[in-house]
C-alpha cells in the first residue's frame, strides 16, 4: 500500500504540486491523467525521490518518510522499493540489454550473477525480446527499448512501478506494442502508477483513475465513473473533449 | 644530408628514449589522477577550493610549459629553503615530472570536466532510480560513458605531453632532445639539420604509437556507440 499525504513541491517559486493526498492499494493500476504541465510527472518523481517533495509524507507499506526531514539514506531506501520507467527509456547506454536488466539486481540487490541472469532472462522473455540480449540499447527501436525499460523495472520486484508517460515518445504502432506489454504486467498483480495520455489504457487496463490539474487532484475513482459519470465539471469537460475532439 | 651520420647517431639517441617514455608514462598517470581530483572538486563546487582550482587550471593553461619547468626547477628549492628544508637531493627527473604533472593535469582536467557534463542527466536518473548509491552510479554507469567521450582529447593531451618533454633539456636533462643538443655541440653544429630531422622522426614514431594505443582504447570503451 502506498499513501501520499499533503505532497507539495515548488520549482523556482512555481508551485507544481499543491498538497496531493492519494492512497494506492496493493495490486492497483493507477492511471494519472490530466493536461500537460499539471504535475503528473513531478508526482511520480517525488514517489521515487528523484525529486524531493518540500512537504508531506510518503508511505510505502510499513515505511513512512516525512519529506521535511529525509536523509539521503532514507531516499535510497525508498527508491529501492520502487522502480521507474521513463518517457525516454533511459536505458544504460554502455550496457547490453541483458546487463541493463541485471544491473540493479547485482549492484543494488547483491544477487549472484547466475541468479540475476536467470531473473533478467525471465523478464526479457516476458517483454518478448530474448533474441536481443547481447545488443546495446542504441541498436533497438524505441518501442523495444521501452519494453526493456519495463523489464528492468520488473526485475527489481518493486512494491510499486512508476511509469512516466511510457508511450509518448512512440508512434501509435510502437505505442501499442508497449501498452500490450503493460497490460500483461498489470495482470501479474504488480502495483503500478502510470502518468499517461493514452485514454484507452486508462479506461481498459487501469482500475483507479486520478484526474489531475494545476497541481491538484480534481477527481479520482474507477475508470467507469471517471469516463462515464464524473462528478466534477472540469473532469467532464476534459473527458468529453478527448472523446469528441472536433465537435 | 649525411645519411651515414644519421645511421650513426640513431642508436645513441634511441638510448635516451626510455627516459622520455618513463617521464611521459609517469606524468600521464599522475597528471590524470590530479585532473580527476581537480575535476571532482570543480564539479562538486566545494566553496573556496573550487575557486582555487579554477584559478589553477586557468593559470596553467594560459602560460607556457617552459615557464612551469623553470619555476619548479629553480623556484621550488628556494621556496623550500625558506621554510628550512633542503631539497637539492631531488633529481632533475623528479622536478621534470612535477612540473609536467602540474601542467598536464590542468589540461586534462579541462578535458574531463566537459566530458563528464556531456553524459546526459537521464543516465544519472536511471541509475539513481534503480536504487544505486552515488558511488555505484558513477563507477557502473557514468564513468564508463565519460571515457569514450574524453579519449580523443586525452590522446591529444598525451601527444602534447610527449612533445613538451623536449623542453626538459633546458634544465639539463639528457633525454632525446638533451642528447641531440650534446651531439650538435660535439660536432660544432655542422650536423644540426641531420640531428633535428632524426629526433623529429623519433618523436613522430612515438606519437604514432601513442595514437594507436588511444585508438584501441576508443574502440574498446566505445563499442556501445556503434
Amino acid at each position: 500500500m502506498i499513501n501520499l499525504k499533503g505532497i507539495e513541491k515548488t520549482f523556482d517559486g512555481n508551485k507544481v504540486l499543491k498538497g496531493i493526498n492519494l492512497e494506492i492499494k496493493s495490486g492497483e493500476v493507477v492511471a494519472l491523467i490530466g493536461p500537460s504541465g499539471t504535475g503528473k510527472t513531478t508526482l511520480l518523481r517525488t514517489i521515487n525521490f528523484l525529486e524531493k517533495a518540500d512537504k508531506g509524507s510518503i508511505t510505502i507499506d510499513e515505511l513512512t518518510i516525512d519529506n521535511e526531514q529525509v536523509s539521503e539514506k532514507d531516499m535510497i531506501l525508498m527508491r529501492r522499493q520502487t522502480a521507474m520507467v521513463f518517457q525516454n527509456y533511459n536505458l544504460f547506454r554502455n550496457k547490453t540489454i541483458l546487463e541493463n536488466v541485471m544491473e540493479g539486481l547485482i549492484v543494488v540487490q547483491k544477487k549472484s550473477k547466475e541468479e540475476a541472469e536467470k531473473i533478467a532472462r525471465q523478464e526479457i522473455e516476458r517483454v518478448g525480446l530474448l533474441d536481443k540480449v547481447e545488443q546495446y540499447p542504441i541498436e533497438l527501436s524505441g518501442g523495444q527499448q521501452q519494453r526493456i525499460g519495463i523489464a528492468r523495472a520488473m526485475a527489481l520486484h518493486p512494491k510499486v512501478m512508476l511509469l512516466d508517460e511510457p508511450t509518448s515518445s512512440l508512434d501509435p504502432e510502437r505505442s501499442l506494442e508497449v501498452l500490450k506489454v503493460l497490460q500483461k504486467v498489470a495482470k501479474t498483480g504488480m502495483t503500478m502508477v502510470i502518468a499517461t495520455h493514452e485514454m484507452d489504457f486508462a479506461k481498459y487496463v487501469s482500475n483507479h483513475v486520478v484526474f489531475m490539474e494545476n497541481g491538484h487532484i480534481v477527481e479520482e475513482g474507477s475508470p467507469e465513473k471517471i469516463f462515464t459519470d464524473p462528478s466534477q465539471e472540469r473532469t467532464k469537460q476534459f473527458v468529453q473533449e478527448l472523446e469528441n475532439p472536433f465537435t | 644530408m649525411d645519411l651515414e651520420f644519421i645511421m650513426n647517431i640513431f642508436p645513441t639517441l634511441l638510448k635516451t628514449l626510455p627516459l622520455t617514455i618513463y617521464i611521459v608514462v609517469v606524468t600521464a598517470i599522475l597528471g590524470f589522477l590530479l585532473a580527476v581530483i581537480v575535476t571532482a572538486i570543480r564539479l562538486k563546487k566545494i566553496p573556496v577550493i573550487s575557486q582555487l582550482m579554477d584559478l589553477y587550471t586557468s593559470f596553467m593553461r594560459s602560460t607556457p610549459g617552459l615557464i612551469h619547468i623553470f619555476v619548479v626547477y629553480y623556484g621550488l628549492p628556494v621556496l623550500f629553503r625558506a621554510i628550512g628544508i633542503d631539497i637539492n637531493f631531488i633529481s632533475r627527473v623528479t622536478f621534470s615530472i612535477t612540473a609536467l604533472v602540474l601542467y598536464n593535469g590542468a589540461f586534462v582536467s579541462e578535458i574531463l570536466r566537459p566530458s563528464y557534463l556531456a553524459v546526459p542527466s537521464q543516465q544519472h536518473e536511471a541509475a539513481t532510480s534503480v536504487g544505486m548509491t552515488n558511488w555505484q552510479k558513477h563507477i557502473r554507469v557514468i564513468f564508463p560513458q565519460v571515457l569514450p567521450i574524453a579519449l580523443p582529447s586525452l590522446g591529444n593531451a598525451l601527444i602534447d605531453l610527449l612533445k613538451d618533454t623536449s623542453l626538459l633539456f633546458l634544465i639539463g636533462l639528457v633525454d632525446i632532445m638533451g642528447q641531440a643538443d650534446i651531439i650538435i655541440a660535439n660536432t660544432l653544429g655542422v650536423y644540426q639539420l641531420e640531428v633535428y630531422v632524426t629526433i623529429a622522426l623519433i618523436y613522430w614514431g612515438c606519437s604514432i604509437l601513442l595514437e594507436q594505443v588511444i585508438r584501441f582504447l576508443e574502440k574498446k570503451t566505445g563499442k556501445y556507440l556503434r
